[in-house]
């Protein structure tokens, strides 16, 4: 029977991320959210306070956290605000190719120099034409001598206009396909490199995203993780590490909802009583909290998973997929616990469901999740 | 030289405290200890204290029970003091601050005494004795209310006490014992690396019965009943399209019911 309770050493990581969370990031989110102001001066607190690479070891300067302890900083992080989280936990997506895939030498040439003072990276795989389809990317790498010139646009990207290091995937034969696909990293001073303006989001408003252009963008070979044609893979197993601690942000947004919610029905009255007495609403609250308990239990059961050395990929998109849908569940049924006021931008909940439609698409849309876990789970029985 | 800064893990300030089963005190089941209040801006002197002095270390020291007691001690290892101490001691023996000060001078004898500082009072109990029992145990000075404070260029400290109409500011040698006023400085937050580090830290413990005259048993108070206050009643929300229309009601409810207006 396994334990679900924390260690000593858990439940300090989880007070620092909710002290940091309700304090730093709470009193900016609504602002953030109305302007879409992309609050630095938080992402700064966040990198002096250790929350930033949290993936990164130790030994690279990086906070060296198992996959489960960052889930457990994220959805702290998250019940504040999803957006700022976002941007917070970009790093780890935009350094992880590094991580898996960067020689010694690589590692000590980018990640010790970048972890050492606050800056942002951003991973750039999705392309205008597509997203989910990765393998039919079309920025090209061009092999000259020693470098590769880099051609081409990418969007959707988060933190790009801030950051000052990109993994980008390339390739360098469209007609292979997935078997072209060749990673890089690129320091943002490198000339050619465009970051777009700012989209304006549903959600995540607190978050920054654009698109960001490469034109003739020289790259040395040095730059290349790993070897021609294996940035596909490189991608996948990237997210395979990420994805979990997607599920844990989606949780955070779910019990957000459900604190709103349980906290306005037992305030709120209607027929001389508090509308928590109702059983229509109690049967709400059953049904949020069977949604987020399980939701979490599924994010640490795959981030456990993977920690303990599994490639997690069905754990994984379980976690992200029911997680997500358990966000937007949650936030829809704390809206219709609020009622019109639920409709109110000046009541916190509407925001939760902006920000939980995002986590059913980023990091691989639930579809894709859904194509994914249903090929694990028949490769289990063929 | 080192700063001894004392403190005690306290429910967290949302706690909802609910008598125990025998009413004779607040049920511990489920509530999460942690350091906070005075105790915070104490830890966050003692550091000031040791960023402005070369040479200066902090030793954090706490009574009472497993983990809670532990854990504040590690939190302030986190935050940055250099040692931590524990008395091992039942949550019963907090409930006697006299008793709780006996057994923290007995412990700060066993080595010269320096600069010992603490909130001027715990946030749950907030009885305020301690830091002045300690002081008149140990036979140095004592000062409650304290901010300010400051190292000497004479080698002792200087401080202000804010008072009702006035302030007063004092120089002392040291030994002294100090109670500070909390919210005149901005405690830090712990690192997560120095949160990980801070796990891996010895703490020294001492037994409460091992400290010479201290017994648990010793306390000469008990508490028999433990009450929440009851619910106010009463509250009324006054309507009203335009805030004179308000006023004009809210002076009305003055003069009339409530009768502190002529």
């Amino acid at each position: 029977m396994p334990d679900f309770s924390l260690s000593p050493e858990q439940v300090s990581l989880v007070d620092l991320a909710r002290k940091f969370a309700r304090t730093v990031m709470a009193p900016q989110a609504a602002e953030c959210d109305r302007t879409g102001r992309f609050p630095e001066e938080i992402y700064r607190k966040a990198f002096d306070a250790g929350l930033v690479n949290l993936n990164v070891p130790q030994e690279y300067g990086g906070s060296g956290l198992s996959l489960l302890d960052q889930c457990l900083i994220v959805e702290e992080l998250a019940y504040a605000c999803a957006g700022m989280t976002t941007s917070i936990i970009a790093n780890c997506l935009a350094l992880e190719p590094i991580l898996l895939g960067g020689t010694v030498e690589q590692r000590e040439r980018f990640l010790k120099p970048f972890c050492a003072k606050y800056q942002l990276a951003s991973f750039c795989l999705t392309e205008p034409t597509g997203g989910s389809d990765a393998g039919a990317l079309r920025t090209r790498a061009t092999r000259d001598g020693s470098d590769y010139l880099l051609d081409g646009e990418k969007c959707f990207i988060t933190n790009a206009p801030h950051a000052s290091l990109y993994t980008v995937f390339a390739t360098v034969d469209p007609s292979q396909r997935h078997r072209g696909i060749t990673a890089f990293v690129v320091p943002r001073s490198t000339p050619g490199i465009t970051p777009g303006p700012d989209e304006e989001k549903m959600g995540h408003r607190a978050s920054s995203t654009s698109t960001i252009r490469f034109e003739q963008v020289r790259v040395p070979a040095e730059n290349r993780l790993g070897a021609e044609g294996e940035g596909f893979a490189l991608a996948m197993r990237t997210l395979d590490q990420t994805r979990t601690p997607i599920g844990a942000l989606a949780t955070g947004i779910a019990q957000a909802a459900l604190d709103h919610a349980a906290r306005y029905a037992l305030q709120r009255r209607s027929f001389g009583r508090p509308i928590a007495e109702h059983q229509a609403i109690q049967i709400k609250l059953a049904n949020m909290v069977q949604r987020v308990r399980a939701a979490r239990l599924l994010t640490w059961q795959a981030a456990a998973a993977i920690d303990a050395g599994a490639r997690g990929t069905l754990e994984s998109s379980i976690a992200k997929c029911f997680a997500s849908d358990t966000a937007m569940e949650v936030a829809d049924e704390a809206i219709q616990t609020f009622g019109g006021y639920g409709y109110m931008k000046s009541y916190p909940v509407e925001k939760l469901l902006r920000d939980a439609k995002l986590t059913q698409i980023y990091e691989g849309a639930n579809e894709i999740q859904r194509l994914v876990i249903a090929r694990e789970l028949l490769a289990t029985y063929a | 030289m080192e700063v001894v800064v004392l403190i005690k893990p306290v429910p967290e300030a949302e706690t909802r405290l609910r008598p125990s089963a025998d009413g004779r005190r607040w049920d511990e089941e489920g509530v999460k200890f942690v350091l906070a209040g005075y105790d915070e801006s104490a830890v966050e002197q003692a550091l000031l204290l040791k960023e402005s002095a070369p040479g200066t270390t902090v030793r954090a020291l706490s009574l009472g029970p497993a983990p809670r007691t532990e854990e504040v001690l590690r939190s302030a290892l986190a935050l940055g003091c250099d040692r931590a101490s524990w008395i091992e001691a039942p949550a019963e023996a907090l409930g006697d601050p006299v008793g709780v000060a006996r057994a923290l001078a007995a412990f700060l004898r066993r080595e010269p005494i320096g600069l010992v500082i603490a909130g001027k009072q715990s946030l749950d109990e907030e009885s305020g004795v301690v830091p002045l029992a300690l002081a008149a145990m140990l036979g140095v000075p004592g000062f409650g209310g304290v901010t300010n404070l400051r190292w000497s260029t004479a080698g002792g400290v200087t401080f202000d006490r804010v008072l009702a109409d006035s302030v007063e500011s004092w120089e002392s040698s040291v030994p002294i014992v100090i109670g500070l006023q909390q919210a005149w400085n901005d405690p830090r937050t712990a690192k997560l690396p120095n949160i990980l580090k801070s796990r891996r830290l010895p703490i020294e413990r001492v037994a409460i019965g091992d400290l010479a005259g201290e017994h648990p048993s010793d306390a000469r108070i008990e508490r028999f009943r433990f009450q929440l206050p009851s619910p106010r009643t009463g509250a009324k929300i006054i309507d009203g399209q335009t805030p004179d229309e308000v006023a004009e009601k809210l002076v009305r409810l003055l003069r009339d019911e409530a009768h502190v207006l002529p």
